[in-house]
């Protein structure tokens, strides 16, 4: 059967998650996954998310999805080897070098490559498999037939996100936030949050949504420039994501109400489920799925717009104005 | 402290040879890794790749095939043959920004030496001991990183980084070319429509679009900085020059080719007409990337820089902040 994962950035997330129907849950530890620290846990909150994730029948998986600095390594060996403690189902990464040196230290861990690590083409995902990755998330903008070549030419896991945006580059790919500003906040654990730096564990200040003029040389060529940047709620796709065979299915929004996480997952568990029972052959008629879709894709986009504005807001305040205040 | 240094730059296709004068450099990355239909790729173009390489050797300069920054499954025949080339031509090294590809090249050509480039992320050195048993012989580490960063990753794993010391540093790279929605509007076509010298620009922030990738706005300058650069072991510069004009490619590398030879001989001195060379190019301004653990387009000044980083004794004619807000357009 189809995996659907879930975010959580706080407790009550997770009982939303599992309450209504993930089969698997990934939280982020404080500094080190690709959010905001105010979405991620300290080390008793995943302790606890994976008691709760289990208690409900769900597994629970630990993004450690940062480039972090080399330095901070032996940390996140000793945060890897608490958690796998607790009890972890996985460990979600995107650094080479730290999944090889995690692969060599938990061999019996599963490790999931990340979006970050931005897995292109066939020969990539082999390469992740040589250092230790056994299942690899998608990028969102492969395209089924990509897919279906990767499905049939590589023993690994796959995993498609469902329910995101497309960013005008590729994940893992972009700088953009942290040219534009850089805040270097070590937290009360030594962690270096790169609040900023999306690649690095901090948030993302959005820039490429800003609203851009054009210009060649010193003339402007047009006044207002938008990079692209859709939402994309998978649901045409679903159907044939599960005939292909595809392991997982990902939900993102660690940043969002816990109603509307819960709410997001409950649509995505009642579609799968009915698509897995309904006679194979037969047509499956998506139109009252894309009617109930409206209503939380509403919701989700009026949080991120709001999101969005704050964040470029944040984006435009100078660093050295934030240290004097703190 | 090492002697002897690299100075490189790019170039994307034989008009671009053909036009630029190439004599500050010791070696030459040839391709465009941003978009296959940049005006007559090296990469895309066999023939061309093959003359071209031919064309930099027959300078004395080393010849160095690069490859796409994002590679889909689409590309990768594309590459073997680029890659074909760079082997039967006695290309000198090539350049990979993807994994994937490592793995490619190593399989069909264990005798072509693997430059790993800027867009592989390579972050930690633990990432670079992998690339390293891969077959890497050198690394652009990510951008994103300060030079302490880079520093313990050179020492600890004892492999040459080549730094990007002056030019337009790459922000992002993207499947999707913005700039065809403006074909009609424009009356111009792809390829033309990314060689128009584009800036996206909002209040004080400002980047160049080449339409599948971004660019900074501000030229990262490490001029001040050279003799430091050179006392930490650093023999490896690069001049991001591929979507600039043939003037600065010989302008900016010819201050750069004299900088790095008074550096590399232990004197710590900058000449004013260097800056003005400098700020002649810059068309936004200046910056240090994230050499210094700040905002890439920061420009955190000599003095600050050295501290910051632990290179070398600030000099005496060190740049100050104050001068360089003067070039800051």
């Amino acid at each position: 059967m189809i995996e659907l994962l879930a975010p959580a950035g706080n407790l009550e997330m997770v009982e939303e998650a599992v309450r209504n129907g993930a089969n698997a849950i990934y939280v982020g530890p404080h500094g080190w996954s690709r959010r905001r620290d105010a979405f991620e846990m300290d080390d008793a909150g995943v302790r606890d998310s994976i008691r709760i994730a289990h208690h409900g029948g769900a597994k629970l998986r630990v993004a450690f999805n940062t480039n972090m600095q080399s330095k901070e390594i032996p940390d996140l060996l000793r945060r890897m080897e608490t958690f796998v403690g607790y009890g972890a189902d996985g460990a979600i990464m995107t650094d080479i070098g730290a999944i090889a040196v995690v692969h060599r230290q938990f061999p019996e861990l599963i490790i999931h490559a990340s979006i970050g690590a931005n897995i292109l083409n066939d020969a990539d995902v082999a390469f992740y498999r040589e250092i230790g990755v056994s299942q690899v998330v998608a990028d969102t903008k492969l395209t089924l037939k990509e897919l279906a070549s990767r499905k049939e030419q590589l023993d690994v896991g796959i995993e498609i996100l469902i329910h995101a945006n497309y960013c005008y580059t590729y994940l893992g790919k972009c700088w953009m936030s942290p040219y534009h500003r850089l805040e270097r906040t070590i937290d009360d654990a030594g962690k270096d949050l790169f609040k900023g730096s999306p690649n690095r564990g901090g948030l993302d200040y959005r820039v490429c949504l800003e609203d851009w003029q054009l210009y060649s040389g010193d003339i402007k060529w047009e006044e207002h420039v938008a990079l692209k940047n859709d939402a994309f709620f998978l649901v045409d796709d679903i159907p044939h994501l599960i005939d292909l065979g595809v392991h997982c299915l990902k939900i993102q929004g660690r940043e969002y109400a816990v109603s509307l996480v819960g709410a997001i997952v409950k649509f995505y568990r009642d579609l799968i489920d009915t698509y897995e029972a309904h006679p194979k052959g037969e047509q499956f008629d998506l139109m009252p799925w894309k009617a109930r879709l409206a209503t939380i894709q509403a919701d989700r986009d009026g949080q991120r717009s709001k999101g969005t504005q704050a964040l470029l807001e944040e984006g435009r305040i100078p660093v050295a104005a934030i240290r004097r205040r703190d | 402290m090492a002697r002897s240094f690299e100075l490189n730059t790019t170039l994307s296709n034989l008009r671009d040879l053909k036009a630029s004068d190439l004599s500050p450099y010791d070696a030459i990355y040839l391709g465009n890794i941003t978009c296959r239909l940049y005006e007559a790729n090296l990469l895309e173009r066999p023939d061309d790749l093959r003359e071209a390489i031919a064309a930099v050797k027959s300078q004395g300069l080393k010849a160095y095939v690069t490859s796409y920054a994002a590679p889909r499954n689409d590309f990768l025949p594309r590459l073997r043959k680029a890659f074909n080339v760079a082997a039967e031509a006695g290309a000198d090294a090539v350049e990979v920004h993807n994994l994937g590809v490592l793995k490619i090249v190593r399989e069909a050509h264990p005798e072509l030496p693997v430059h790993i480039g800027g867009f592989a992320n390579v972050y930690t050195d633990a990432g670079a001991e992998v690339l390293k048993r891969f077959g890497a012989i050198r690394i652009t580490p990510n951008y994103e990183l300060s030079l302490e960063e880079i520093g313990q990753i050179q020492r600890q794993v004892e492999i040459p980084m080549e730094l990007l010391i002056h030019g337009k540093m790459p922000l992002g790279i993207s499947d999707y070319c913005f700039l065809l929605e403006y074909e009609e509007a424009w009356g111009m076509k792809c390829p033309d429509l990314c060689q128009q010298d584009l800036f996206l620009r909002q209040g004080n922030w400002a980047m160049k679009s080449i339409g599948k990738g971004v660019l900074s706005g501000h030229d990262v300058c490490m001029l001040a900085h050279l003799l430091g650069l050179a006392v930490e072991g650093h023999t490896h510069f690069r001049i991001e020059a591929v979507s600039e004009s043939p003037a600065y490619r010989l302008e900016v590398g010819r201050v750069y080719r004299e900088a790095l030879e008074r550096a590399f001989a232990g004197i710590d001195r900058t000449e004013e007409r260097w800056w003005e060379t400098i700020r002649g190019h810059a068309r936004i301004g200046l910056c240090n990337g994230f050499y210094f653990g700040k905002s890439g387009m920061e420009y955190v000044g000599a003095r600050r820089g050295a501290e910051a980083s632990g290179l070398g004794r600030p000099g005496t004619d060190l740049l100050q902040l104050s001068q360089v807000k003067g070039v800051i357009r």
